[in-house]
C-alpha cells in the first residue's frame, strides 16, 4: 500500500523540525557543560542556530529544478551532521585551540541545512495544497515536532541514552526518512542511485556510531581533565595521565591527582626529611609506592645513604619517570641513580617475604579508598612493617588530610600505635592538596627529631616543622578504631569523610 | 573543581545506561557469540573406587601387616582421630584413604593464579568451650595466644579479611546476607523478629543446665521442650511462628542449603536453629561472626591435622573387605596404583567413612547393630572453580568473599583469593557452590550423567543472574560433583533411634567417627566425632 504523498512529506516535516530541535538542545547542554555558565551558551546557541536556519531559508530561492533530489540530499547531510556533532565536539573539547570556533561553526551548519528544508519541502508541496492550507500544514507540524523534542529531551533522551546516542539516534531518524522518500520517489528523482548510496553509507556510519559510543568516549579523557593530556596511558592496574598547562604538570591516577610539578616539594620534602634527617647515618632506605621517585630525589641528598630500594606496583609508572624527559627533570633523574634498585611487585607480598632490614622505610601508597589498598593500611601490614626497620630506625607514612578525613587520618595513627610504634603525628599545607598528614612512626620508645634540616630545602626549616607538629584546635586527636584486614576500617572511615567532602 | 564535575555529568550522561541496553536488543548482530567453549575438566570422587567396591573386589591380599589401630577413611574425622591417638597413646596407627590425598570433602586444588577449595572453604569462630578444638587451632598457630580476659588472639590472615559478605539483590550487591535492599518494612520486620528470636534460642538453656543448642551437638541440652523441634521441619516451624515473609524464607532456606543441603521444607527445626543458635564464640581482635577461611578452604585444617596424625598414612587405598577374626579385626585394602591388595591384622578399627560404605563394610560383621540406613540421606553437592579475567564490578558492595546472589538456586560464590594480602591479582579465581537439594530419582540420575558443558552451563546462568557479562571473562571452568555431599538432618534424624544406634562402638573393637553420625556436616562435628571415636577405643 502506497502511503499517500502528502502524508509521507508531511510526515518529513515532522522528524525534520524534531532533529532539528534536538541538536540545538544537545549543541545547548553539552557547550553549557562544557564552558559553563548555562544562559550565555543556550541564548548564544539559539540565536547562531535560529539565525542560521535564516540563511538555509535564504539560500533555498538557488534551488530550482530537482527539488525532491535536493531535499533527500539535505536531509542526509543534516543526518550525518547533526548525529554526530554531539560526538565531534567531545572528540574536540580540548584538543583545539578554540573550541568555540568549531561549536558555533557546526550549530550554523547544522541551522543551514534544517532551515534550507522547510522551504524546499513547502516549495515540493506547492501543487499539492492550496497554499493557505500548506503554511497551516507545514508550521502545525513542524511547531508539534519542536514540542516534542522539547518534551523528550530532558525527560526521556539524556537521562536515558545520553547526549551521544541521542544525536545518532535522531541522525537515524533524519536518514531513514531520506531513505524513505528515496523509494518512494524512486521514478521520478535524479541520481536516485547515489542518493540512496548515500542514504545506506550514512545509516550505516550512524548506528556504528551508536553502538560504540562508549567506546568512543572511554577513548577521550579529555571530559576529566582541565589541563591538556600530554601523555596516558592504561596499565595493568591503572590509568597514567600527564597533564600541562603553563604553570606546571600534573599526575593522575585513575584521575586522582598525584602531584603538581607547582608544589609537590612541599609533599616531598614533608614526607622525606623529617624522619630521614633524625636517623643517624641511615644507609639503606625501603620506598613503598611511591613510583614516581620524588621521594627518592630527596632521600639522594643524604649522602650516607648506600643504597634505596623501591617497591611499587606499578611498572609502567617507574618506567614512566625514569624515562620521560619532563619527569626525569622533576625527580632529578632519582630512578636511574646507581644507589636506586626497583622493583615492581606487591608492596604487602614483598615485605613479607623480605629479610632485609632498612634504616629508613617512606611509605607513600594511594589513599585507602578501597579495600585493596586498605590491606597496606592494617595492622597486620604494620607488624610485618616492624620486622623490616633496623635498630634506630623509624618510617613514615603518608596518611590523607587529617583536616577533611580526620577519622581517617587517626586511624592510621592509632593502627600504628597498637602495634606498638611510638608516633609522631604532623602535617603540612599542600595547595593542590589542602591539609596533608603523615606519620612519623618508630619501633623504639623514643622518637628524637632532628630539626636542623639541610638548607637546601625549599619549604622545610625548624621552624615551619615546629608548626608542622601542631594540630590546631579544630583537627584534635581522635579516638578511632584500629584498621584490621577483618574489619577494614579505614576504607570505611575514608570513604565516608570524603564522600561528605564532595557532595 | 566546578568544571571537573561537570565533566563527569556529562560522561555519565553521554554513557546513561539506557542506550546500552537498546544497542544490545537492537544489533543482535553484535552481541559476543554464545557458543565460546569455555575450557575445564570434571572431577569428583574417586568412581572407579566406589564402582569398584560396588561390584566388588575379590582379589585376595598376597601380605598380612600386623597394626593396634586401622582408621579407615582419610577426611577430617580419620585425622582427628589419628591425631588423637598419635599424641594420646602409643598404638601404631595405620591411615587408609582411597583418594590420593587425605582431606575428604575438605579437599582442594590450585593453579598458577590461586590454591582454591573443592569442598568445605571456612570454620567459623568455634565457641570458647570447645576447648579441645581450641587447643588444635593455638598448634596450628591459628590462635596465637589470649587477651587479659582470656579471649583467643586469632591470626589475622586467617580471619576473613573485610568485606566478607554481600548480597545481589534488586539490582544491587547489599553488604552481608541479610536480605535489606528495598526490602520491604513489613519484611523487615518479620527478619528482625526472627533475628530477636534466634538470640534467644542462642542464650537458651534446657533443664539439664546446658545450652539448648551447642557444638559439638551432643553437648547440647536433652531437655525436650527443644529437643522437640526435630520432630518439624523449619517450613512448618516459620508458619507456626507466623513469620512468612518471602524474604525471610529465602535467607533461612539459603543457611539451610549452605549447611545441610537441603530445603526448609526437607530440614528438622532443630537442626536450622542449631544453624543460627549454636555460635557464641568470642575473640580478642575480631567480632563474633566472622569465619577461618584459606585460599584451599577447610584442606588448610585437614593438611594441619594430618601433620600430627603420625606416620602411616596410606593413600589410593581402597578397604573393600572387613571381617572380625578371633580377636583381630581383618582390613583388607587394595592400592589403587600397584592394584595388589594387602591384609591387616589389628586390634582395633575406627571408621570415618560415610554410611554407605560403612554399610558394605560390616556386611561380614555379625555384631553389627541394624541400621535403618535409609535413613541416611545426602545432597548431592556442585563446585565450581572459575578462572576469570576479572570478576566484573558491579552495583554496590565490591568484591567479598562470599558473594550470594538473591533467587539463584546456587549459594553464591567465594573469593578464592581472598585472604592473599595481594592487592591486585593478575586472574580471579572464584569457588561457585551449587547443592542439589531435590531427592526424586531424576535428579539423582542427573546428577552422575550430566557432562561437564552441562554443568559449565548452569554455572554460567547462574552467575550470569548478577553478572550479564561473566562469560566474556572466564578462562578457565572445572566442575566437582560430589554424589553424597552432604548428610540431611531431616526431621527425627537427629535425635532419633537410628543415628544414636550407628554410632555405638561394636564389641568394643570398632568405633565410628564419620560426621554422618552427627546428622551435620561441618568441621567441629567431623573433629569431635574422630577424638571421641579414639577415645572408645583407647578406654576399652
Ligand atoms: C561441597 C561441600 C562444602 C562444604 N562446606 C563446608 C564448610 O564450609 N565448612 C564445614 O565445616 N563443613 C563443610 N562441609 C562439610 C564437610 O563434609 C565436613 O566439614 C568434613 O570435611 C567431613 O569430614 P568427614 O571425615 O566426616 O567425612 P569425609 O570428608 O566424607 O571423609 C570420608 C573419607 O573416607 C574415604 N573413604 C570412603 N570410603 C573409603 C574406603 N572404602 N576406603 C578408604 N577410604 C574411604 C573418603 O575418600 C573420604 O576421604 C562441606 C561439604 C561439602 C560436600
Amino acid at each position: 500500500m502506497r502511503i499517500n504523498v502528502q502524508v509521507l512529506l508531511l510526515f518529513s516535516v515532522f522528524v525534520v523540525a524534531t532533529c532539528g530541535l534536538v541538536y540545538e538542545l544537545v549543541a545547548g547542554t553539552l557547550a553549557s557543560y562544557l564552558l559553563g555558565d548555562s544562559v550565555t551558551q543556550f541564548s548564544t546557541i539559539i540565536g547562531v542556530y535560529l539565525f542560521s536556519m535564516g540563511i538555509g531559508s535564504y539560500l533555498s530561492r538557488f534551488f530550482n529544478r530537482n527539488l525532491i533530489a535536493w531535499f533527500i540530499q539535505v536531509e542526509v547531510l543534516v543526518a550525518v551532521v547533526g548525529g554526530f556533532s554531539s560526538t565531534l565536539l567531545f572528540l574536540l573539547f580540548d584538543r583545539v585551540a578554540s573550541f568555540q570556533m568549531v561549536l558555533y561553526l557546526l550549530v550554523s551548519l547544522t541551522g543551514i541545512l534544517v532551515g534550507l528544508e522547510i522551504p524546499l519541502i513547502m516549495r515540493i508541496l506547492e501543487d499539492r495544497f492550496e497554499f493557505k492550507e500548506l503554511v497551516s500544514k507545514v508550521f502545525t507540524f513542524d511547531y508539534i515536532g519542536a514540542l516534542l523534542a522539547s518534551v523528550i529531551f530532558p525527560l526521556l533522551l539524556v537521562p536515558h541514552l545520553g547526549l551521544l546516542r541521542t544525536s545518532f539516534f535522531f541522525g537515524l531518524l533524519n536518514a531513514g526518512v531520506a531513505l524513505w522518500l528515496c523509494f518512494y520517489f524512486s521514478k521520478e528523482v535524479k541520481w536516485i542511485h547515489f542518493l540512496r548510496i548515500s542514504c545506506v553509507a550514512s545509516i550505516v556510519a550512524l548506528v556504528a556510531g551508536f553502538v560504540l559510543s562508549d567506546r568512543i568516549l572511554a577513548f577521550t579523557e579529555s571530559l576529566s581533565y582541565a589541563d591538556k593530556i600530554i601523555y596516558s596511558v592504561q596499565s595493568p592496574y591503572q590509568k597514567i595521565v600527564l597533564t600541562k598547562n603553563e604553570r606546571e604538570f600534573r599526575l593522575f591516577l585513575n584521575g586522582n591527582l598525584q602531584f603538581s610539578s607547582s608544589d609537590e616539594y612541599r609533599y616531598h620534602e614533608a614526607l622525606v626529611h623529617p624522619g630521614l634527617n633524625s636517623v643517624k647515618y641511615p644507609k639503606k632506605v625501603l620506598v613503598l609506592g611511591g613510583g614516581d621517585g620524588l621521594a627518592v630525589r630527596e632521600i639522594l641528598r643524604y649522602p650516607s645513604v648506600e643504597k634505596v630500594v623501591l617497591v611499587d606496583l606499578d611498572q609502567a609508572v617507574t618506567k614512566l619517570f625514569a624515562s620521560h624527559e619532563v619527569l626525569k627533570n622533576l625527580n632529578q633523574g632519582a630512578l636511574l641513580s646507581k644507589k636506586v634498585q626497583v622493583i615492581n611487585t606487591d608492596a604487602f607480598q614483598w615485605l613479607k617475604t623480605s629479610q632485609e632490614q632498612f634504616d629508613f622505610v617512606v611509605i607513600d601508597f594511594p589513599d585507602p579508598a578501597n579495600y585493596a589498598i586498605g590491606k597496606l593500611y592494617s595492622n597486620t601490614f604494620y607488624k610485618v612493617l616492624r620486622q623490616a626497620i633496623a635498630p634506630g630506625g623509624a618510617a613514615v607514612i603518608q596518611a590523607t588530610s587529617p583536616f577533611v578525613a580526620p577519622n581517617a587520618y587517626w586511624c592510621v595513627v592509632n593502627t600504628l600505635v597498637s602495634c606498638g610504634f611510638t608516633t609522631l603525628p604532623y602535617h603540612a599545607h599542600v595547595p593542590s592538596f589542602g591539609d596533608w598528614g603523615f606519620v612519623l612512626a618508630s619501633p623504639d620508645k623514643m622518637l628524637p627529631v632532628n630539626g636542623q634540616f639541610m638548607p637546601q630545602l625549599r619549604f622545610l626549616d625548624q621552624a615551619t616543622f615546629e608548626q608542622m607538629r601542631t594540630f590546631p584546635k579544630d583537627m584534635p586527636a581522635r579516638q578511632t578504631e584500629v584498621n584490621k584486614l577483618n574489619n577494614q576500617a579505614l576504607v570505611r572511615y575514608f570513604e565516608d569523610e570524603w564522600a561528605h567532602y564532595i557532595n | 573543581m566546578k568544571a571537573e564535575e561537570r565533566r563527569r555529568f556529562l560522561k555519565q550522561s553521554a554513557l546513561a545506561l539506557g542506550g546500552l541496553a537498546l544497542a544490545g536488543t537492537a544489533l543482535p548482530g553484535c552481541g559476543t557469540e554464545e557458543t565460546k567453549q569455555v575450557a575445564g575438566r570434571l572431577f569428583g570422587p574417586s568412581f572407579k573406587a566406589g564402582h569398584l567396591l560396588r561390584t566388588g573386589i575379590r582379589k585376595v591380599p598376597a601380605r598380612t601387616q600386623e597394626v593396634d589401630v586401622v582408621i579407615i577413611g582419610g577426611g577430617v574425622s580419620g585425622l582427628s582421630a589419628a591425631r588423637w591417638l598419635q599424641k594420646n597413646s602409643e598404638q601404631r596407627v595405620c591411615l587408609l584413604e582411597l583418594e590420593d590425598r587425605t582431606g575428604g570433602n575438605s579437599q582442594s586444588g590450585k593453579n598458577a593464579h590461586s590454591a582454591f577449595p573443592w569442598g568445605a572453604h571456612y570454620l567459623p569462630l568455634p565457641n570458647n568451650s570447645n576447648t579441645q578444638l581450641l587447643r588444635f587451632l593455638e598448634e596450628a598457630k591459628l590462635i596465637t595466644g589470649y587477651d587479659a580476659a582470656g579471649l583467643p588472639l586469632y591470626n589475622e590472615y586467617h580471619l576473613c579479611f573485610d568485606p566478607e559478605e554481600r548480597l545481589f539483590i534488586n539490582g544491587y550487591w547489599q553488604e552481608g546476607l541479610v536480605p535489606n535492599w528495598s526490602v520491604p518494612p513489613a519484611d523487615l520486620q518479620q527478619i528482625d523478629r526472627f533475628q530477636a528470636l534466634m538470640d534467644e534460642m542462642k542464650q537458651a538453656k534446657g533443664a539439664d543446665g546446658r545450652f539448648a543448642f551447642d557444638i559439638p551437638l551432643a553437648h547440647s541440652s536433652s531437655d525436650d521442650q527443644f529437643r522437640q523441634l526435630d520432630q518439624l521441619t523449619m517450613q512448618d516451624w516459620l508458619q507456626k511462628q507466623n513469620l512468612t515473609s518471602t524474604y525471610l524464607s529465602w535467607y533461612v532456606e539459603y543457611c539451610c542449603l549452605d549447611d545441610f543441603g537441603g530445603t526448609l521444607a526437607q530440614t528438622s527445626a532443630w537442626a536450622a536453629i542449631h544453624y543460627f543458635a549454636a555460635r557464641r564464640a568470642q575473640a580478642a581482635n575480631s567480632d563474633a561472626h566472622r569465619v577461618l577461611t584459606w585460599p584451599q578452604g577447610n584442606h588448610w585444617l585437614a593438611e594441619r591435622l594430618r601433620e600430627q596424625a603420625g606416620p602411616d598414612l596410606r593413600t589410593g587405598s581402597l578397604v573393600y573387605n572387613l571381617e572380625v577374626a578371633d580377636d583381630k579385626i581383618v582390613v583388607d585394602y587394595l592400592d589403587l596404583a600397584t592394584d595388589e591388595a594387602t591384609r591387616l591384622m589389628a586390634k582395633k578399627c575406627v571408621m570415618a567413612t560415610p554410611q554407605f560404605v560403612r554399610e558394605r563394610l560390616l556386611a561380614k560383621v555379625p555384631a553389627a547393630p541394624k541400621v535403618n540406613s535409609r535413613i541416611f540421606t545426602y545432597a548431592p553437592w556442585v563446585v565450581a572453580n572459575l578462572t576469570l579475567n576479572q570478576v566484573p564490578a558491579g552495583k554496590g558492595i565490591p568484591l567479598s568473599w562470599d558473594n550470594v546472589i538473591y533467587g539463584s538456586s546456587s549459594l553464591g560464590y567465594v573469593n578464592a583469593q581472598h585472604q592473599s594480602v595481594v592487592g591486585f591479582p593478575d586472574k580471579q579465581v572464584i569457588t561457585f557452590y551449587y547443592p542439589i537439594p531435590d531427592t526424586s530419582p531424576a535428579s539423582r540420575q542427573a546428577v552422575f550423567t550430566r557432562k561437564r558443558e552441562d554443568w559449565t552451563e548452569l554455572v554460567l546462568q547462574e552467575l550470569e543472574k548478577a553478572h550479564p557479562s561473566i562469560r566474556e571473562e572466564v578462562e578457565q571452568l572445572d566442575v566437582w560433583v560430589w554424589g553424597h555431599g552432604m548428610i540431611k538432618p531431616t526431621p527425627g534424624f537427629i535425635w532419633g533411634p537410628d543415628r544414636e544406634a550407628a554410632a555405638q562402638p561394636i564389641q568394643n573393637k570398632i568405633a565410628f567417627a564419620h560426621s554422618d553420625l552427627s546428622g551435620i556436616s561441618i568441621f567441629e562435628e567431623a573433629f569431635y566425632k574422630g577424638i571421641k571415636a579414639a577415645q572408645q577405643i583407647l578406654t576399652s
